[in-house]
């Protein structure tokens, strides 16, 4: 044995003996080697007990070898890397793993929740439902945590992922799931054919059961074979083949998901390099050759750690020449069992007995175990002795009532293979029973699908390369390639015979789901309690409902619900069938969308400029916008910000609108498209002036509303709120190409040309003229309030120059293309010095337009009206446009709506809190009397005191009226007046000044 | 009086690191940002596609493409964008803006986007990797030719993508012009997506 | 899901926004308020066969009229909308 390996056998495997890796779990350290999986590794060092069970804390042991695996669960690696619920039987063995066993405490071999089993008889199906029912508010209190501390499978890092994830499309003609013999033959033909070829293996090797029971291939030994394949695929330029990787999903339109573990099997990944990546894969054909997945018999004590399925034992002796038990009993009800019995014997392992629950078995078996000294007992293993120290002796019923014992330390378990049938069912298909190999296959695949092998039934080796092979030349050509796929590879089919047997009646618990812990008992409980449906036992038992989604227990399961209904298994039917395949991370999924990268950001074109002035950043939608520019000294926002607004109010300041979205609208037809969209008319708005606009929806409420220049006859220059910029093109292009197709309109979207920044304030003309060529007329005579025309600039470039105002003030916007906007700002500080410029952000902007009763995003919010807003003088009667006829409805014009208004304190050192109720003064507050609410308020330099917006019902009517704001969430209750919204400025002097 | 600079700066002007990035070796990858071209966007009035079509004849020695391709003209590049338009993408004004309108004033409108977009050229052996981390488009040289071009999304961007001239050694180029606010945020996505491969970034004045 | 754009070809569901029925047609001015209302509200939402209202915003902005079966997401046609492009329409 090597290398303190007690179970390792000295010959034979696929692993490499010359590379030794160490490892350690549950704090001892032990050696494997490269090739090893850590269930292998485990084997090797005669490790049996690998994890506690979920809801009694049985003691458990590695049952598959594959990611079927319900029982060898770990935590993998540490601190911020560490992962619960990893599969031990795919997990691949590096130098420095670590891992830990889970659901125990304080140790593995001690466990305290151990008692959970003695209790066993009250943890049955519907365990939770019926017990913590009452008093209901125990259920968050106390029986959840407690719960949650008793039950559970592994703990989270709780860090966040150190790792990157990685997120790619891949294109293909012909998708192949799996690369054993039906796999490989499919890439082979299809390949040949000229298809471009995807083939995903979920194993770190090629192969499949090859890799484990060997066999002869067009006449050269498997692993020959194989390598031969693998060269020739390898050589095709158009054929990607991919290890590590899982199908996992089937999406519409012949899209696929998949995982690829990329570094999983590194301590960490090496540097710039990610650790999984998500594929997208669209192809035009999809052969699944997925395998068959070995199914266990439920029996008494079939959860004892030493009872492994009789393929994974093959495996793991076969392949990894790592011995899990010395004396090992077969209990099995088919001929594939009994390979495990010639892979036993051929690694010079002893037979104990092998219980067959078939009536006969073939002459040759016979002779095999009396050549090799062991019994033959036709019946069931009805009882296994043994603990967490693995399994000794095996207590069977033999046919006609008699019984036996069986001394073994290890009991392999075959009851016979299911197709993995998941891949073909995300879609709804239904799999269909066969009773020759009484088990479910494909059916009702999606289009362009096809399962071939033994994911289709077909178990023999030669089967698995004809039908794969077939399936690869079908899928090719479906796909428009029919180059020379020469023929299939050949091999004889190995005996196939069983008599289905999925439960043994006894004493003891005897596993359907091992992750779950449900026993047979559990489902035919569900059954007298009434849940008999395939989909109520699953919620009921929660069978199949763990992170393995039962590829080990649901035929299984439903198989006994048939028995105990006296159905057949067809008649009883499968649960619905959806991905993942296997557990899929959820960084994976978000690939490079976390953190500071969760989504794509947009910059404006001054931003880097800001952030050198210390500008405060807010993320306004996919923007980074400045929100105030704190200076030293200044103790918070509220200071940096009423600082903005009286510069501005008093001298000049800037700030970048560009956020604003842009559209350019051209043609012949253009002011009569706006005229439809807008309630107001724009198409006898003169060139080189500019107007405010009104957008509804259809229905009658207002969608967005902006500034829209005449740039030319047939050019409009359009401005949509910086929220709705996006919504508001696909709005456009529908009107243009669905609504009014007739019209001659072009849309642009130049929001990302023009670099805009509003400029401000009394002394807003003083800055214009240092850097405006003094040939341009700025006086109000010469560029009037809404006026917008081309100018040139000091320095030799051309603006747009606007004469809008959402702050109130005398006021510009000014536009240059985008790459001057850094320039821009610059220039603006350097001409605007004379005059005390200062540039403000967001909340400075809020706070003004809210001192000038502007409506912004919170009261266009989705309910309100032209009216409502106090904008119902701009509707056009002449003209239809989007929205009129709905806006006409009875109640969205009724007396009683709510409407803008503006909102005061009472007590002027109050401070406002936008949400707070509207409630009649004297009033308890309720639903019966609440007559709207706060929508935006701000601290407003200019009254020295909090203001706000509100909504409220009849509200132009009671200006003066005092009324009670009612705040629930903040415990808050005062008395505000209800004013005209238009706090500052009322005439609109200072803008138009 | 103060003395106005106007200089340009591109967007990526701050997160553009000319050098190496990510893995070392051999760059896999080769990104680099195109600056100072113009860019129309050249749209057909209603019922003039034919029109334009014979304006850029005239203007250019080539159709404008009429499904998506990039196609190679005298002095530009003209790009397929949507149905019955096109970006006319040059160098140096003789095809900006100002210099177009008398050829399309009948048959089309005209927007400028020389600074509504950036130019993002990207090249070497993990090109194609590296973009299908970005991209759902198939870029596989039988399917995606020398001429291709899309309208299409990155990273939940739009973008057009086309493919260029093969280089000398007969690598493929794939060109994004990307819009301007969006483009440092991208750029930072391919850096991370090309970064296990290394990066070889520059920037130049020359449309490839 | 994926989509054959008629301009752009084949591409993935995320370039695309869905906007739902596509039969009613906006009623001309002065319908009457009975014939806006039903346009504006009585959508059918049809377990089978419809034909939607779908906008290839991530590619060439074309809004397109897609048949679609709600059930299977077999799409049996696509056309663009009457004034994709610069087509000519009506008088």
């Amino acid at each position: 044995m090597a290398g303190g390996q007690t179970n390792r056998l000295n010959n034979g495997g696929l692993i490499d003996r010359s590379a030794p890796l160490n490892f350690r779990f549950d704090g001892k350290s032990f050696s494997g080697f490269e090739g090893d999986t850590l269930a292998s590794a485990l084997v090797a060092n005669g490790v049996k007990l690998v994890g506690r069970s979920f809801k009694y804390h049985r003691p458990r042991g590695i049952l598959t070898a594959g990611s079927e695996e319900p029982n060898a669960l770990v935590e993998l690696r540490t601190g911020a890397r560490r992962e619960p619920n990893t599969k031990a039987t795919t997990a691949e063995l590096y130098e420095g793993l670590e891992a830990a066993s889970q659901n125990r405490w304080p140790s593995l071999r001690f466990d305290v929740m151990s008692v959970n089993q003695l209790f066993s008889p009250i943890f049955v199906a519907g365990f939770y439902y019926k017990t913590f029912m009452w008093p209901a508010k125990f259920w968050e209190a106390i029986y959840e945590p407690a719960i949650r501390r008793a039950a559970g499978l592994g703990r989270a890092a709780g860090v966040a992922d150190p790792d990157h994830y990685d997120k790619a499309w891949a294109h293909c003609d012909v998708l192949i799931a799996g690369s054993g013999p039906a796999g490989l033959a499919a890439a082979l033909a299809a390949g040949r054919s000229g298809a471009r070829v995807i083939l995903c293996e979920e194993d770190f090797a090629f192969g499949g059961r090859l890799l484990s029971d060997g066999g002869t291939i067009d006449g050269l030994p498997a692993a020959e074979w194989l390598s031969r394949a693998l060269a020739e695929l390898a050589a095709m330029p158009d054929v990607r083949i991919l290890t590590r990787t899982t199908l996992f999903g089937v999406y519409d339109g012949g899209t696929y998901g998949a995982l690829e573990r990329v570094n999983d099997h590194m301590p960490s990944p090496p540097e710039h390099q990610v650790r999984q990546r998500m594929w997208r894969i669209v192809a035009k054909r999809y052969v699944v050759a997925a395998g068959a997945l070995e199914r266990p018999i439920v029996f008494a004590g079939n959860d004892t750690p030493g009872v492994m399925m009789a393929s994974a034992m093959r495996t793991y002796v076969g392949r990894y020449a790592a011995v899990p038990a010395k004396r090992i009993a077969l209990f099995t009800n088919n001929e594939d069992g009994w390979r495990t019995v010639e892979t036993a014997l051929g690694a010079g392992l002893q037979i104990a007995a092998v219980i067959d629950a078939r009536p006969d078995v073939s002459p040759s078996h016979r002779s095999l175990a009396s050549r090799n000294g062991f019994t033959v007992l036709h019946g069931s293993v009805s009882g296994v002795d043994g603990g967490k120290d693995g399994v000794r002796k095996i207590a069977v019923s033999l046919t006609g009532g008699a019984r036996a014992e069986v001394e073994a330390d290890g009991l392999a378990v075959s009851g016979g293979w299911n197709p993995a049938v998941g891949l073909t069912s995300y879609h709804r298909g239904r799999p269909k029973w066969r009773d020759d190999i009484a088990a479910f296959v494909p059916d009702g695949a999606p289009p362009g699908m096809v399962a071939a092998g033994a994911a289709n039934g077909d178990f023999g080796l030669g089967a698995c390369l004809a039908k794969g092979f077939a399936a690869g030349v079908a899928a090719a050509h479906g796909a428009g390639h029919s180059g020379k796929a020469g023929t299939a590879p050949v091999a004889n089919d190995e005996a196939f015979s069983l008599t289905p047997l999925w439960h043994v009646a006894g004493k003891g618990k005897a596993f359907v789901d091992y992750q779950h812990d449900v026993t047979a008992s559990d489902i035919e409980l569900a059954q007298r309690e009434g849940f008999e449906s395939v989909e109520h036992l699953k919620r009921y038992t929660t069978l199949g409902m763990a992170t393995d989604q039962g590829k080990t227990s649901n035929v299984a399961g439903l198989a006994i619900m048939a028995a105990v209904t006296g159905k057949s298994i067809p008649e009883t039917g499968t649960t619905i069938y959806r991905p993942p395949y296997v557990p899929v991370a959820i960084g994976a999924f978000a690939g490079h969308h976390r953190d500071e990268t969760f989504h794509a950001t947009r910059l404006t074109p001054s931003h880097h400029w800001a952030a050198e002035q210390g500008a405060v950043f807010v993320d306004t939608g996919l923007w980074k916008r400045a929100q105030w520019y704190p200076r030293a000294g200044e103790k918070d926002w509220l200071e940096s910000v009423t600082r903005e607004v009286k510069a501005v109010r008093s001298g000049v300041g800037f700030c970048d609108v560009s956020t604003l979205g842009k559209i350019d609208v051209h043609g012949l037809d253009a002011g009569a498209f706006l005229d439809r969209v807008y309630i107001n008319t724009f198409s006898n708005l003169a060139v080189g002036k500019a107007r405010y606009g009104l957008m509804l929806r259809e229905d009658g409420i207002v969608y967005d509303d902006g500034t829209t220049s005449r740039l030319a006859e047939d050019h409009y220059f359009l401005t949509t709120t910086t929220a709705k910029a996006g919504l508001v093109m696909q709005h456009l292009e529908f009107c243009r190409q669905v609504l009014f197709p007739e019209l001659d309109v072009q849309l642009t979207s130049v929001s990302d040309q023009w670099a805009q920044f509003s400029i401000a304030g009394p002394k807003t003309r003083d800055l214009l003229k240092e850097i405006v060529d003094p040939a341009e007329d700025l006086s109000n005579e010469g560029f009037p309030f809404m006026g917008a025309r081309e100018v040139a600039l000091r320095g030799g470039i051309k603006a747009r120059l606007f004469r809008i105002s959402f702050s109130g003030e005398m006021a510009f916007e000014i536009s240059v293309p985008a790459r001057y906007g850094e320039a821009m700002a610059r220039n603006l500080m350097l001409a605007g010095e004379p005059f005390g410029v200062t540039p403000y952000g967001t909340e400075a902007l809020g706070v003004m337009r809210i001192e000038k009763g502007h409506v912004a995003g919170p009261e266009l919010n989705g309910t309100t009206t032209a009216a409502d807003l106090g904008l119902g003088k701009m509707t056009s009667t002449k003209k239809d446009f989007i929205g009129r006829v709905m806006a006409g409805r009875e109640a969205l014009v009724a007396p009683d709506r709510q409407v803008v208004v503006g909102v005061k304190p009472t007590d002027r050192a109050r401070r406002l809190r936008s949400g707070a109720h509207i409630i009649p003064k004297g009033q308890t507050p309720g639903p019966g009397n609440d007559q709207g609410y706060v929508t935006s308020v701000c601290f407003s330099p200019t009254s020295d005191q909090w203001i706000g917006l509100a909504l409220v019902e009849r509200g132009r009517e009671r200006i003066g009226e005092i009324v009670h704001a009612h705040d629930p969430i903040r415990a808050e209750d005062y008395d505000v007046e209800l004013c005209n919204p238009v706090f500052y400025d009322p005439d609109g002097g200072r803008q138009r000044g | 009086m103060a003395e106005f600079s106007w200089d340009v700066r591109s967007p990526l002007d701050r997160a553009l690191a000319v050098g190496r990035y990510g893995a070392r070796g051999d760059a896999g990858v080769t990104l680099t940002e195109i600056r100072n071209f113009d860019l129309v966007q050249v749209m057909a009035r209603r019922g003039k596609a034919a029109e334009m079509a014979k304006a850029a004849k005239a203007r250019f020695g080539s159709a404008a493409p009429k499904t998506p391709q990039a196609v190679q003209g005298s002095d530009a590049t003209l790009i397929w964008s949507g149905p019955d338009q096109f970006f006319v993408l040059s160098k140096g004004g003789k095809h900006a803006i100002g210099a177009l309108g008398q050829a399309f004033a009948q048959s089309a409108s005209l927007s400028d986007q020389s600074h509504a977009r950036v130019l993002i050229s990207v090249s070497g052996v993990k090109a194609r990797a590296m973009l299908a981390k970005l991209s759902s488009i198939d870029l596989h040289s039988g399917v995606f030719a020398v001429g291709a071009a899309a309208a299409t999304s990155m990273d939940h961007t739009s973008v057009t993508l086309w493919r260029g001239n093969d280089l000398a050694d007969g690598l493929a180029v794939f060109n994004v012009l990307v819009f301007a606010t969006f483009a440092e945020s991208l750029w930072h996505t391919m850096l991370d997506s090309a970064a296990e491969y290394g990066l070889a970034i520059a920037h130049s004045e020359q449309l490839a | 899901m994926r989509i054959v754009c008629p301009f752009c070809g084949e591409r993935e569901l995320g370039e695309f926004t869905y906007l739902g029925d596509a039969k009613p047609v906006r009623p001309a001015a002065g319908a009457g308020a009975d014939a806006v209302y039903d346009y504006v509200y009585l959508r059918d939402n049809i377990a089978g066969v419809m034909s939607e209202n779908w906008y290839h915003g991530g590619g060439c902005r074309a809004w397109l009229k897609v048949t679609r079966n709600t059930l299977t997401h077999e799409i049996s046609a696509i056309e663009p909308a009457a004034g994709a492009g610069a087509a000519k329409v009506g008088a």
